[in-house]
């Protein structure tokens, strides 16, 4: 975990981090160790959560609940998922459409209203 | 839309309990919100997650079975379904006489809490394409756009920026997946799709357009209207353009919010009459007389 502050370091404290995240901070601290979430730590130890760690928070959950995965294949899930995310922002650059996975069926398609 | 339980998980009403449990896994996997970005993944997923609730145990599948939809309506006698039998020490859903149904937010909850937490939970992002023609790309604008391939079809109001490119997305915060217990909303990306157009091509922020000419249009030059999606535009042809010169407008192509706009090129496509008259017959058969240009030489 990174973490020589030169600069005071801003973000939510563990208990303001796990209310936020409707987590309890053990869970939270869990997490933490298991590499899930990564706070920033400043000299004297304490952690600091930048605010895009709540919707990785969320994600983890909501993977935990609806997959019923355990925790070292949430790792994983959330690497593949981060890496695809990446991949599919490179193709956009390129111009080309990302292939649809065509087990998911139809996707959403929005029009102009004339 | 409570579709029936069996139709959603794809299993006959006969299924075994591992089947149902099969069934149910391979459909979550395909359908949770973080791996699926389709608009309608959720509903999808908490329509497959109730009906696995409901199918997986025995009981309820038994007056499901028995009773349809409304089962849970229908007091459970001396049946023994009392609370512990769900996690996290909640109160049973399915308990009681009459007194009222499941409340289908606890049961989602089940499936979106970890061991029985009941905090809020933050909706997933979404994804879906929004197709503009070149016309809509160019203008942008606040549109109404319908939102279709859901259970029911949504209208949003979404900032189109002028001269958004085919890939680009636009964000539209909180309209993503809904959060549970007050959890915050993920976001709605729409994924710019520019539909081709029988004109205009573009390449990313260039458009480029035919530009039909007269033979002596070419030789000689002239000043000629090109329709553009900013409206008509006039092109210098110089002298001696033949088909397939690419005669570049700076700036006429599409709008760029954040610097600077694309171009236009117009491509010469020299179009001779298909049927000549009298005296153009005798005025082409002059310059096959007169005139020495081969234009084969070199090839």
């Amino acid at each position: 975990m990174a973490g020589y502050a030169l600069v005071r370091l801003s973000g939510l404290s563990l208990e303001e981090f796990a209310t936020r995240a409707g987590m309890h901070p053990d869970l939270v601290r869990r997490l933490v160790a298991l590499g899930l979430l990564e706070p920033v730590q400043d000299t004297s130890g304490q952690w600091w959560f930048a605010a895009p760690q709540l919707r990785a928070a969320a994600r983890i959950q909501r993977l935990r609940a609806g997959l019923s995965l355990n925790y070292a294949a949430l790792g994983l899930v959330i690497d593949l998922l981060d890496r695809i995310d990446a991949l599919e922002a490179t193709l956009r650059a390129t111009g080309a459409r990302p292939p649809r996975d065509a087990a998911r069926g139809p996707s959403a398609t929005a029009r102009c209203e004339d | 839309m409570a579709r029936d339980y069996y139709d959603t998980l794809r299993v006959s009403r006969t299924a075994s309990a591992e089947e149902i449990q099969h069934a149910y896994r391979k459909l979550a996997r395909q359908y949770h919100p973080d791996v699926n970005h389709d608009p309608g993944a959720e509903e999808r997923f908490k329509e497959i997650s109730e009906a696995y609730s409901v199918l997986s145990d025995p009981d309820t599948r038994r007056r499901y079975d028995r009773f349809g939809p409304d089962f849970q309506h229908i007091p459970e006698g001396y049946e023994s379904y009392v609370g512990g039998a769900r996690t996290g020490g909640r109160a049973s859903p399915f308990g009681g006489f009459g007194t009222g149904g499941i409340n289908i937010d606890d049961l989602f909850g089940d499936f979106f809490s970890s061991r029985g937490a009941a905090g809020p939970l933050s909706g997933a992002d979404q994804e879906a394409e929004l197709e503009l023609s070149v016309e809509e790309a160019y203008q942008g604008g606040t549109r109404r756009i319908t939102l279709s391939g859901l259970g029911t079809p949504i209208s949003l109001d979404v900032e189109v920026p002028a001269g958004v490119v085919d890939g680009q997305r636009i964000r539209l915060a909180g309209r993503g997946g809904q959060g549970l217990r007050g959890g915050a909303a993920g976001d709605l990306y729409l994924v710019a799709r520019i539909a081709p157009h029988p004109r205009y091509r573009v390449n990313g922020r260039d458009i480029s357009v035919d530009l039909p000419l007269a033979p002596w249009e070419g030789a000689l030059g002239a000043s000629v209207p090109v329709i553009t999606p900013g409206g008509e535009a006039k092109v210098r042809v110089p002298a001696g353009s033949s088909t397939g010169r690419r005669l570049r407008l700076r700036g006429e192509g599409m709008p760029n919010p954040q610097g600077i706009p694309g171009d236009l090129y117009a491509e010469v496509k020299i179009m001779v009459p298909r049927k000549l008259t009298r005296r153009e017959r005798e005025l082409f058969e002059s310059l096959r007389r007169d005139s020495a240009f081969d234009p084969r030489s070199g090839t």
